[in-house]
């Protein structure tokens, strides 16, 4: 890399230089590329580039992993650039050219630790796109009134159609683009207040790749096609931590199309970082693994199933069984943890208080994100270069890891993001890529496409964490809470989502919160929500428990813990969501409706953050078996910038914290996860989605755009289990539901 | 060893073991990728295609049994990405990461075609795809939709 174009005063590039990245299939050479010529599209700054033909190309750093990150994107530039929205087209923004540009695309303001992730609404990205955008509309305006010999005043931008106002004659964006790019501003533009959006707020366009996923074109991570390419199965120990013992590749080596049987080792010594990694490293440790490696997958695989392999299990077998686990974790919440949070008199006697002491035991599982794309990647690694293609969540973390693993200099690592088939926090942390460039190492020279199988992904996640809670509260005399504490234990949670409650924000006037972490072999990692989806769970069923020990309605009883709260909009999304689902209703027998208020990403704070709450009404057969019928969620996140787009996050999230509430739960057997496949951990399908009804008449308008995929896994499962007990007087501690007596009179 | 198969009208002669899953000779073997892995073991429903147009798990059709019938994936459901089904998931906004949806796309297109006028009943028993973004709601507001369109083409 010789010609590294200058950064402009305000960080916007303008460079004759495209780095390849993006979905681009094959080894694209870096070079410089002229600027508009022979049609080809010319750079405004690194996020934009117009083609001669009026195509928009953005680059986005955020991955689309189902949520449409990529398309917000688009939409953000588009709100400035006035472009006509059927000419924006968008890329995967090059992480190797962020690490040599220094950090061009993580430069907003924010945190530059996310900035690869799966979010596209928070100020650190509306920002930069909105400041690019309209950059490149005045420098397409100054182009045009050059060419025309005009003030700049004069000439209007709409539709990617650039009209000088007097005369009427008119430019298209792709004539002038080649000059417009070669603008320097004295002046950068303001972009326009919130108040004149034409685009956020006002229009919800679909995924801009819908028509390829509807044709089968979208290239995900498992679709990548190198010539020369291998296929490897994989598999790691069992036991997590555990460490590969030996193997027989000679009663494999005949088997046709195997190529070769390659082990990655965690304790070989591998390179430091040459560069200061803005994110954790540690989270992607290799495990101990052994790869099959043939011409076609199923070859691959069908020899890996064949292949003699021995282990040593590690300290992680003395867990012979889940309730063993849970057990010591029950065990642990009776004694005091490390105290994360006191408020008043929190840690004083929860004997004073003239109520009664209402206190109850909690259990969650661990549970495996289940994302419908196995994990996977390709890579070819020579002496002096990687390609990588990945479906990653965090593009840059995945550069940082192909870097460290392959020991390569990071000027020629090159990560190719491709389309996500599911995240949910899973494809973070960059183990899978660890494992990845592990494998093709050893094999210089040759596209490596790494397969784990479902039952490999199933056995080797980074779970949501197994966790137990005790929560204790005091009441006063009218029956509210005075003092509450709360002590969780588990490995690898935290108390997001107790800790940050209102209640521990101040409804509560004395408050503790304590946590222990145990010594557990199994892997841990962010799954939708971490931590928040199980101890808003813990949260809302405990003040579900509070308000029965009081003899107030659960509605009621949230709406006077919130009376003093400075954020009305969480008494607003209550009562929308009440209302909505007809709550104080009659019903019949068996049936009831529970309700439940969470806040993701707000830290606790008034006017911040993505409130939900969810009425769910439920049906149990005296026998105990559970439909739910109906779920009503009420959601304010700020603001809205595409309303269709938080509502298919929304349904979705109901669907995700149906599922994790009734049917997922792993369980541990010799330190090992017994469970392979969807056969043993079962999926809520069509037939089983309740009517969901996503309400935005709560929705407050406010200056955040907070992200919106966490929330909804919140408060959906409590809604749950406190309909159960409306419907059955029975009080549900532990999910998965599926497990649990839920039979009645 | 090699097997001709009939893939959207187009004959392939595969050289993969006669065992090897259709899922795998489309995707490997014939560069089809549309056509997805997610579970291996007739669950998810990621990998359907139709044979003779009904929808079948292709993770569990092996090649050797497949010699003289048609085979249609999601690549060859339409000309031009223009079957209602298509339309209408476009429209709806249907797909979240869109890696489950060729195959409800090919279970429901096989039940329109059975069934026109599918009520959720129908639909729940004929697609029994698991789509981990959980856009079910759309799926189903999608295959009446489509019925509708379907319905109104055959009118005109
Ligand atoms: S891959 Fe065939 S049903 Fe899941
Ligand atoms: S859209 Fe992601 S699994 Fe269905």
């Amino acid at each position: 890399m010789n010609a590294i174009s200058k950064l402009d005063r305000r960080g916007f590039l303008i460079s004759a230089l495209a780095v390849g990245g993006g979905l681009s299939l094959g080894v694209i050479p870096t070079g410089a590329q002229a600027l508009g010529k022979d049609g080809e599209p010319c750079e405004f700054c690194p996020w934009i580039t117009i083609a001669p033909d009026d195509t928009v190309t953005v680059q986005v750093p955020t991955p689309e992993i189902g949520n449409g990150a990529m398309t917000q994107c688009a939409m953000t530039v588009a709100e400035e650039l006035n472009c006509a929205w059927p000419t924006i087209h968008a890329e995967f923004a090059s992480t190797n050219r962020n690490f040599q540009q220094q950090n061009v695309y993580a430069n907003g303001p924010g945190p530059i630790y996310g900035f690869f992730a799966g979010r596209s609404t928070n100020a650190g990205r509306l920002k930069p796109l909105l400041q690019a955008g309209a950059s490149a509309r005045e420098r397409l305006k100054t182009a045009a009134a050059q060419a025309w010999k005009v003030p700049v005043s004069e000439v209007v931008a709409k539709d990617s159609v650039l009209t000088h106002a007097p005369t009427g004659r008119t430019l298209r964006y792709g004539q002038v683009a080649a000059r417009a790019a070669a603008v320097v501003l004295d002046k950068e533009p303001a972009p326009k207040p919130r108040s004149e959006w034409t685009l956020l707020g006002r229009a919800a366009p679909g995924k801009l790749n819908n028509a390829a996923i509807v044709r089968g074109q979208t290239q995900y991570g498992m679709d990548v096609r190198l010539p020369n390419m291998l296929y490897a199965a994989l598999m790691q120990s069992p036991v997590h931590g555990g460490k590969l013992k030996s193997y027989d590749f000679e009663a494999i080596r005949r088997m046709p199309g195997v190529h070769s049987v390659v082990v990655v080792d965690p304790s070989e010594p591998r390179v430091k970082l040459p560069f200061d990694s803005p994110l954790p490293m540690s989270t992607s440790t290799a495990q101990s693994a052994v790869a099959v490696l043939a011409d076609h997958y199923w070859q691959a695989r069908k020899a890996l199933e064949a292949l003699p392999v021995v282990w040593d299990d590690g300290e992680g077998a003395r867990w012979k069984s889940t309730e063993q686990l849970q057990d010591a974790a029950l065990a642990v919440c009776e004694s005091p943890g490390k105290v994360m949070l006191t408020r008043g008199d929190g840690a004083g006697p929860l004997t004073s208080g003239e109520g009664r002491l209402v206190e109850a035991s909690y259990l969650t599982p661990y549970c495996e994100h289940a994302a419908i794309e196995p994990l996977n990647g390709t890579a070819l690694v020579t002496a002096d270069r990687v390609d990588l293609w990945h479906p990653s969540q965090q593009s840059q973390q995945a550069f940082c890891v192909a870097v460290e693993e392959s020991g390569v200099d990071p000027k020629n690592v090159y990560v190719h993001q491709t389309f996500v088939g599911g995240g949910f926090g899973r494809r973070v942390f960059g183990n899978d890529v660890r494992m990845v460039v592990a494998v093709a190492k050893k094999v210089p020279g040759r596209p490596v496409h790494v397969i784990w199988s479902r039952e490999e992904v199933m056995r080797q996640g980074r779970y949501r964490p197994m966790e137990a809670a005790k929560l204790s509260a005091r009441l006063d005399a009218q029956g509210m809470p005075v003092v509450l504490r709360a002590r969780a234990a588990g490995n690898g949670h935290s108390l997001t989502g107790l800790q940050d409650s209102v209640y521990a924000g101040g409804a509560i006037p004395n408050v503790q919160m304590e946590t222990a972490v145990m010594p557990i072999h199994i892997l841990t990692g962010p799954y939708r929500g971490p931590s928040y989806n199980t101890n808003a769970f813990f949260a809302e069923s405990f003040i579900d428990e509070c308000a029965h020990a009081a003899n107030i309605d659960p509605l009621e009883y949230r709406l006077k813990l919130l009376a003093a709260w400075p954020d009305p909009h969480w008494a607003k999304c209550l009562k929308e969501a009440a209302t909505q689902s007809g709550w104080g209703q009659p019903l019949p027998r068996g049936q009831g409706r529970g309700i439940a208020i969470s806040n993701w990403s707000g830290g606790g704070k008034p006017n911040a953050g993505t409130t939900v709450a969810a009425v769910a009404r439920v049906e149990v057969t005296p026998a105990g078996v559970l439909t739910v019928h109906q779920v009503d969620l009420a959601v304010d996140p700020g603001g809205v910038v595409n309303q269709d787009a938080v509502r298919a996050m929304m349904e979705g999230g109901v669907i995700f914290g149906v599922n994790m509430t009734l049917n997922e739960g792993l369980t541990v057997k010799d330190g090992r996860i017994v469970e392979s496949n969807f056969h043993e951990y079962p999926m809520v399908r069509v037939a089983e989605t309740p009517t969901i009804r996503i309400h935005f008449g709560a929705v407050s308008n406010g200056e955040r755009f907070s992200e919106v995929g966490e929330a909804p896994v919140g408060p959906v499962g409590p809604a749950i289990v406190n309909a159960i007990f409306a419907a059955t007087g029975k009080r549900i501690r532990q999910t998965p539901l599926r497990k649990q007596d839920l039979s009645w009179a | 060893m090699s097997t001709t198969i009939t893939v959207n009208g187009v004959v392939h002669k595969v050289d993969a073991d006669p065992s090897t899953p259709l899922l795998w000779v489309l995707r490997d073997h014939l560069g089809m990728t549309g056509t997805k892995y997610g579970c291996g073991v007739a669950q998810c429903g990621a990998c359907t295609v139709q044979i003779d147009g009904v929808a079948a798990r292709s993770c569990q059709a092996p090649l050797e049994a497949l010699a003289g019938v048609k085979i249609t994936t999601i690549e060859g459901l339409s000309a031009d990405g223009n079957h209602p089904l298509q339309t209408a998931w476009v429209d709806l906004n249907v797909p979240q990461c869109g890696y489950c949806q060729a195959g409800v796309l090919m279970a429901a297109s096989a039940l329109l075609k059975d069934n026109p006028h599918p009520t959720d009943a129908d639909i729940d028993a004929a697609v029994t795809n698991i789509c981990r973004c959980g856009s079910y709601v759309r799926i189903r507001a999608g295959i009446h939709a489509a019925a509708k369109a379907l319905h109104a083409q055959h009118k005109v």
